[in-house]
């Protein structure tokens, strides 16, 4: 906060155990400067979802605390916090009662538009996703593939200044994976800050221009691909990931 | 954010939730309208007009008409449970409860959505189950406020049963043993088919124990104009049952029972 204003998100002494002693967060720190593309690196099992669920309020955190753009993630703010989230899960969950169209523009309602601006917003979605031939049919009728994208197209679909994108390109083909790179440039460029989780190396190397590097449910590492490569001697983010998270 | 900005996007939020629990009723009407009503007509036509002939008076009342309102009562209690249960089951089962839960919906708000889909199938049911009832019987409304109460608490009790159910339970299994095993004993055992004055003990001081009784006790006065206990007293408890229920759900909800982690 050197210039005064929050960053997008600001994790503190962040914890979080599950029933079974597995401490899924152990005290984790983390600021994500806004209109940044931050990634946040770890192997399975590292607690990248319990962090970000706990960010959307889909996990209460047992100690820490959260905050979106200044607004406190838990309590009276809450509502100020999750409206600016965008958040598409790891695992792909849609509605499958409605059509595609009013899946989207329904989302956009929760989140407080209007009908009529959610309406036109998601005809907007479906162009930019190539969805609009499916916009009457049923997310369970779609491909994997557009399943995700449709996802994707529901995170964004309130214009939220933050996007969290939990692993979404895992298990995505070669193809699909670049088209998805190529939706979430642009949205950075048009000053949205991201958040993504991901195990792949390249993806992070490819996109983000921070990284964090996620152990155990603390952050191990963080900075800059170019700078985190010179601190540790390595030539690829993948042998600092190594050195920092492999065993 | 102003406060005001945020209440209102919550606001929104919420009637797109009521709505999209309203419609999916309204979709589904072969599933979740018709099923009860055919039943419930078919009661009548074979309990009521075929069988009620050899059945003696019940209060002075015919069989056939005596029998309506508990059946209108029992369609809108099984269909306001089965709908909040199931359609808040199936949310969090595929996961996509996720994105109303994510949203800046306050639980009181999350709690209303659900609710209306439970309330309106359940007040639906009521309208028709009454409606088909008029082809095959007579039937007077003494006091149209207290047959108003009584569906009305009726559907919001078990609405809000239905979500609770919903929210804890893990499978499928579980809401058809809270509706076969518990829902269902109690509603036949609420003096749906016959009145208690022609019981005895122990099975009379039983129903006093069913809450449904007091329900279906509530509808009959408010059609029928006659009942077994004092109106005050039934009206009352279906009320305060109503009551009861949304503060359970209320706080189930609150809690994050089946959303958060
Ligand atoms: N609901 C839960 N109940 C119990 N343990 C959980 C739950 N969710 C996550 N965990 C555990 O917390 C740890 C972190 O998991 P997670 O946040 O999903 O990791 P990642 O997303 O980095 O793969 C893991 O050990 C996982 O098994
Ligand atoms: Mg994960």
């Amino acid at each position: 906060m050197i210039d005064g204003t929050p960053p997008a998100l600001l994790c503190e002494g962040v914890r979080k155990s599950f029933a079974g002693g597995v401490d899924a967060l152990a005290g984790l720190d983390l600021s994500v400067p806004e209109g940044s593309f931050f990634g946040l690196l770890g192997p399975n099992g590292a607690g990248k979802t319990t962090l970000i669920r706990s960010v959307v309020g889909l996990t209460r955190p047992g100690a820490g605390s959260i905050s979106v753009f200044g607004a406190a993630a838990w309590g009276d703010s809450a509502g100020a916090a999750r409206q600016s989230i965008g958040y598409a899960p790891q695992d792909v969950a849609l509605d499958r009662f409605v059509p595609v169209r009013e899946l989207l523009s329904l989302h956009g309602r929760y989140f407080g538009m209007s009908r009529r601006d959610a309406a036109g917003r998601a005809d907007e979605m479906l162009r930019a996703f190539d969805l609009s031939g499916k916009a009457t049919a049923y997310a369970h009728q779609l491909s994997g593939g557009m399943r995700r994208r449709l996802l994707l197209a529901r995170a964004l679909l309130h214009r939220p200044r933050l996007v969290i994108l939990d692993e979404p390109t895992a298990g995505v083909d070669l193809e699909l994976r670049h088209d998805l790179w190529d939706y979430i440039r642009a949205l950075h460029a048009d000053g949205t800050t991201i958040l993504l989780t991901t195990h792949y190396l390249e993806e992070a190397e490819a996109l983000c221009e921070r990284v964090a590097f996620i152990r155990s449910g603390r952050i191990v590492a963080e900075g800059a691909p170019p700078d985190l490569r010179a601190q540790f001697g390595a030539t690829r983010l993948e042998d600092v990931y190594l050195q920092l998270v492999g065993r | 954010m102003t406060t005001a900005e945020i209440r209102r996007a919550r606001r929104r939020g919420t009637a797109a939730l009521a709505e999209r629990e309203v419609l999916r009723v309204l979709r589904l009407w072969n599933q979740t309208i018709a099923p009860s009503v055919v039943s419930a007509a078919l009661f009548i036509v074979v309990f009521g007009v075929a069988l009620g002939a050899s059945i003696r008076l019940i209060d002075g009342v015919p069989y056939e008409r005596f029998i309506v309102p508990g059946l209108v009562l029992m369609g809108v209690a099984t269909s306001a449970f089965g709908n909040t249960a199931t359609s808040i089951f199936q949310a969090r089962n595929d996961g996509f409860i996720e994105d109303p839960a994510s949203s800046p919906m306050t639980a009181t708000q999350l709690l209303l959505g659900y609710l209306s889909g439970g309330v309106v199938r359940s007040l639906l049911i009521g309208a028709l189950t009454l409606a088909a009832a008029r082809v095959f019987v007579s039937y007077p409304v003494e006091h149209p406020a207290v047959l108003a109460a009584a569906l009305a608490g009726t559907s919001v009790a078990f609405s809000a049963l239905g979500i609770v159910v919903g929210l804890y339970s893990t499978g499928w299994d579980q809401q058809n043993v809270v509706g076969n095993l518990v829902i269902q004993p109690l509603v036949f055992l609420g003096g749906v088919f016959y009145s208690i004055d022609a019981l005895g003990q122990p099975w009379r001081a039983l129903t006093h124990a069913d809450p449904i009784f007091y329900m279906v006790v509530a509808a009959r006065h408010g059609m029928l104009g006659a009942s077994e206990i004092d109106p005050r007293l039934s009206v009352g408890v279906t009320l305060g049952l109503a009551v009861a229920m949304l503060g359970w759900a209320w706080v189930t909800f609150v809690r994050g029972v089946g959303i958060r982690t």
